[in-house]
């Protein structure tokens, strides 16, 4: 079964040269003219599928496309063409950010990020202390998260995505921090989740995480595709590029 | 199907309204009182300054200020908040994919809460005033279509912020011309012009109901309820009709 399938899509954005979102300024500027704005394509005829039960990587330099293309495929931005079709439960954990506030006591985040992504109540209770579990958390359940480090801010996102029923995981950059043992955990848990028929995206800079953990690897840069197919074969010629 | 995404839309929305009600009252158990004492204050001053003037001639006139003052406070402080929405929102909106109309409906819900407080103030105001409450039992069936009405206007506000960044600053002055243009520490009765320019103000039509219900126990003319609906359906269309436009953009916006 496919999970993801995108053909042909491109992604433009568009710069104000001026600051002009104003109310005044906006009135002002139906008189002068339409002021100028630059075009930028972001994504430009991105074609690659995803099947059930694969791991598949996003490599390139920062700037390349990758998280735009993550956010076109979880319908947070708009595609301006091509298409793009998902089949089943989607979860994108993209910079780390999964709406956690931290304000609140990790108890209250748990509630609040797990109803984002669509769990029930009845669902968020009998989750709650398998998710505590796995980000390994159980002392901090009423501490708030200001309080947490970045890698403890990490491995909760990351626990409370997983058991979120995720068909489609899409996760940008989200082992960058943290430390080797919750990497391995993540990966163990990642290998279940495919098992089962998940489908995984992973956007890193961590090129050894990518190898062992992806079935294939698509290589963007400045919005193009440069290269799609196995991970040794690709990350071979963007090391080679690198140099 | 419909039932369980209604279901979802709820649940998400509760959720948002509660996490952003814990951030309000963030360490302060008092929090709640704060709800109380500005609609108490505005309340006194309003009362002292113009009970004895015109007040005078407005039966139960305590009443009738506090009434008007809530209501206002309602719509005001939610329509306020909903130009902050997106942009407050914005990692959230940047990383995931949820239905963003649940996170205004959140802000309803949240000032929903602060609401049911001051209707508790009216509550024993009645009881010291000896009204009978029995028309205070209505009051939450007005409160729905008031909150549906209130939750058109969050929609459109929110979505034109993004576009227009000192909106908020706009709306802080034309609610205050609409406070001021508003009976509610004076009745426009014999006020032909006052009169005619409130029928273009769906707050009137809110206010003078719930006064009708719940401090005179009539029942409000037919012609005031169709106004009443009428805001609410008009307000509902052009909220999602704005916000569905605009909505698919605001991830590039903020």
């Amino acid at each position: 079964m496919k999970r993801i399938i995108v053909n042909n899509l491109s992604k433009k954005f568009k710069i104000g040269i001026r600051a002009n979102r104003n109310a005044l300024s906006r009135f002002i500027s139906i008189f002068s003219g339409r002021e100028t704005k630059k075009e930028i394509l972001a994504l430009k005829n991105i074609s690659f599928e995803a099947e059930s039960g694969e791991v598949v990587g996003l490599i390139g330099k920062n700037g390349s496309g990758k998280s735009t293309l993550l956010r076109a495929i979880a319908r947070i931005y708009d595609k301006d063409g091509g298409e793009i079709i998902t089949n089943g439960n989607l979860i994108s954990i993209i910079n780390l950010n999964i709406g956690l506030r931290e304000r609140l006591t990790m108890r209250d985040n748990v509630s609040f990020c797990c109803s984002i992504f669509g769990l029930s109540v009845k669902q968020i209770r009998e989750r709650f202390n398998s998710i505590v579990e796995f980000a390994e958390l159980k002392d901090f359940v009423d501490t708030k998260l200001y309080q947490f480090s970045s890698g403890m801010l990490q491995r909760l996102a990351f626990s409370i995505a997983v058991h979120c029923n995720p068909d489609i995981l899409l996760l940008d950059e989200v082992f960058e921090v943290g430390d080797e043992s919750f990497k391995k955990k993540s990966a163990e848990k990642i290998k279940e989740l495919v098992a089962k028929g998940a489908s995984v995206l992973l956007v890193s800079h961590e090129l050894d995480m990518i190898k062992r953990h992806c079935n294939k690897i698509v290589w963007l840069d400045k919005g193009r595709i440069i290269m799609k197919g196995k991970s040794k074969d690709v990350i071979e010629k963007y090391i080679q590029d690198q140099l | 199907m419909a039932y369980q995404k209604l279901k979802t839309f709820f649940g998400l929305s509760w959720q948002l309204a509660k996490a952003d009600f814990k951030l309000r009252n963030e360490g302060s158990y008092l929090g709640i009182l704060w709800y109380l004492l500005n609609p108490l204050l505005m309340f006194g001053l309003l009362f002292l300054i113009f009970s004895t003037r015109v007040g005078q001639n407005i039966p139960y006139y305590p009443l009738y200020l506090l009434l008007g003052i809530i209501i206002f406070n309602f719509f005001q402080k939610t329509t306020l908040d909903s130009t902050n929405a997106i942009i407050r929102n914005r990692s959230i909106i940047k990383s995931i994919n949820f239905p963003r109309t649940s996170l205004v409906f959140s802000i309803v819900l949240k000032f929903l809460f602060s609401h049911v407080f001051e209707i508790f103030i009216l509550f024993i105001f009645c009881i010291l005033l000896k009204i009978p409450i029995l028309g205070l039992g209505f009051y939450p069936l007005i409160l729905i279509f008031f909150a549906l009405f209130i939750y058109g206007a969050c929609l459109f506000f929110s979505s034109l912020a993004v576009y227009f960044i000192d909106l908020e600053n706009i709306w802080i002055f034309v609610s205050l011309l609409i406070w001021l243009g508003t009976p509610i520490f004076y009745a426009i009765e014999n006020q032909s012009r006052l009169f005619t320019l409130n029928l273009f103000n769906p707050l009137y039509y809110f206010i003078t109901i719930s006064r009708e219900v719940v401090i005179y126990n009539k029942m409000p003319e037919l012609w005031m309820v169709f106004g009443m609906l009428g805001y609410t359906l008009l307000a509902l269309i052009i909220g999602f009709i704005v916000f569905g436009k605009l909505k698919n953009k605001f991830a590039e916006l903020i």
